[in-house]
């Protein structure tokens, strides 16, 4: 196989939504961010599962967030992690805090930044990549312009 | 305290060759380790009543094996492979990591559901990338990380390294002495895959980025080869060929991170604290009582956050602790001695267990910590399945 079909193949992988999580994509994909809230003790919770992980509650819903984040973390990825990212080297992935509550954390690329320019807790807002007809990725860019 | 402590014994020690590919079936390779094993200890496959692993395999997408005797090695099939299957009276097999097998082969033999438990890992290496998503789907916790490329385990680890640089203004420079003397040790092991390849500071400096600040040397080496363990009573084990290491103590995690995220800085931080208040407890000892450590290095950082969680070092003084050569043979705690699973192969954690009671019966040779009393070896990240032991020297 040439290098030319191998790129033709490479298909980035898409979410493959399950009873908990549809309708975090579904919010993703019409262009908001949100996130599963326990009605009981009000915890947010990511990723989204069928009962809240504070109390036990069975009674959960979505609601919209304000997309704020702060950067948690990063790497800078250098060894590609399959076919669809072999040309989108080096590759940013930030761990961001959402500022609705400590420890609310997301994985998310960071388009826009450079490494060199990111610290602990700069400033995030998300945005919405589209990946395909039906799926939108909540990503987030460094609020300022700084990169 | 456990109230078994000091009546189980790890009686012998085997490994098949530890090569990158090996064209050996992995089953015949996991012979050669338990056949190792028992001789070791002075027994044969007659004796062998007990036998437990955790057989997955683990890769990131692309198929994951599943074919048994190449992929893996189930204990049943690994028991008729012997021609034990009609004298097993124990089999242990866990999802976690190998040494929760090992924490259930220790109760049979305690308990005396079987006299002689053989723990095992078997791991392949299978051709092409060991981490390769090429699913146009990615589901379940993967759905979280795949779209974004963070399908990477390094990379997982190097989020956990980044926010521990910033936060205490460290950098991979610090980290180099570790590297450099880890592989020193290795050269004193004949096990070790990277035999006959040390390394300079430089090289560590250099080497090639997987997920920055996580670089190939910071990445245990994937190996095709098993290690095994013989267990048996500490008063049968008086009566076998070895000097007995006595089982002092042992601790399994439960603390997971949120699920949206592999893992963080605090969350190993605390799960690891969390097993050290269960393996203190378990053996009844404290950090000053270990006087050699054998930390999981699946990936480097582990090494300093398990002294930290241990509370060997304060959080944020663990890198500091490797970096002006505490860690190093005739440190003030050897760490790794035969270089760990960064010097001499990937195996889960088989190499925290065999270094550690080792050390503790005099068998480490030129790499041997003089007088070794009390060794500890944990395994994992510190989040749920980590588990850690305590071996101790047979002083009676």
């Amino acid at each position: 196989m040439s290098d030319t079909s191998e790129k033709q193949e490479a298909v980035r992988p898409r979410p493959f939504p399950d009873d908990a999580s549809a309708d975090y994509w579904r919010a993703a994909n019409e262009g908001r961010l949100a996130i599963q809230r326990c009605r009981q003790c009000r915890h947010w919770n990511h990723a989204p599962s069928m009962n809240c992980p504070a109390c036990g509650s069975v009674d959960l819903a979505f609601e919209d967030v304000s997309g704020e984040a702060k950067l948690f973390s990063w790497t800078e990825i250098h060894h590609s992690p399959g076919p669809a990212f072999a040309d989108k080297l080096p590759l940013l992935v930030g761990i961001v805090e959402l500022v609705e509550q400590p420890h609310l954390l997301l994985v998310a690329n960071l388009p826009g930044s450079r490494a060199e320019d990111l610290r602990l807790g700069m400033p995030l807002q998300v945005e919405f990549e589209r990946i395909s007809e039906d799926c939108a990725l909540p990503q987030f860019r460094a609020v300022g312009g700084q990169s | 305290m456990w109230a078994f402590a000091n009546k189980v014994a790890v009686a012998g020690i085997g490994y098949s060759a530890l090569t990158r590919r090996s064209e050996t079936p992995l089953v015949q390779l996991a012979k050669d380790a338990i056949d190792t094993a028992l001789a070791d200890a002075g027994l044969t496959r007659r004796d062998l009543d007990g036998i437990a692993t955790s057989p997955g395999m683990p890769r990131y997408g692309g198929a994951k094996g599943t074919v048994e005797g190449v992929d893996v090695v189930t204990p049943w099939y690994l028991g008729e492979q012997l021609g034990v299957q009609n004298q097993i009276a124990y089999t242990g097999w866990t999802n976690g990591m190998v040494t929760q097998a090992f924490i259930d082969a220790a109760m049979a033999v305690a308990s005396g559901v079987c006299s002689h438990a053989v723990v095992y890992r078997a791991l392949h290496v299978p051709a092409g990338s060991y981490i390769n998503f090429d699913s146009a789907y990615a589901s379940g916790q993967d759905q979280y990380f795949a779209p974004f490329g963070f399908s990477v385990p390094p990379a997982w680890a190097a989020t956990v390294l980044r926010r521990y640089f910033e936060m205490f203004g460290y950098s991979r420079e610090d980290m180099a002495r570790y590297i450099v003397d880890n592989r020193a040790n290795t050269q004193l092991n004949p096990n070790g895959y990277w035999l006959g390849k040390t390394l300079e500071r430089d090289d560590y400096l250099d080497a090639r980025m997987i997920a920055d600040p996580m670089s190939i040397l910071d990445c245990d080496i994937p190996v095709d080869g098993c290690a095994a363990i013989l267990l048996t009573s500490a008063e049968r084990a008086r009566d076998l060929r070895q000097k007995p290491a006595l089982l002092s103590g042992m601790a399994a995690g439960t603390h997971s991170p949120p699920t949206g995220v592999p893992m963080t800085l605090e969350d190993i931080w605390t799960g690891c604290e969390q097993v050290a208040d269960r393996i203190w407890a378990s053996s009844g000892m404290a950090p000053g009582d270990m006087d050699n450590a054998h930390l999981y290095d699946g990936f480097s950082p582990f090494v300093f956050l398990w002294l930290e969680g241990l509370g060997i070092c304060k959080r944020g003084e663990g890198l500091a602790f490797l970096r002006d050569g505490h860690a190093a043979l005739g440190g003030k705690l050897p760490i790794n001695t035969g270089g760990g699973a960064l010097g001499e192969g990937r195996l889960h954690g088989m190499t925290q267990m065999i270094e550690a009671a080792s050390q503790v019966s005099d068998r480490c040779g030129e790499r041997q910590v003089p007088g070794a009393r009390r060794a500890i070896a944990t395994i994992s990240n510190g989040l749920t399945k980590s588990t850690a032991f305590v071996f101790s020297r047979d002083e009676t």
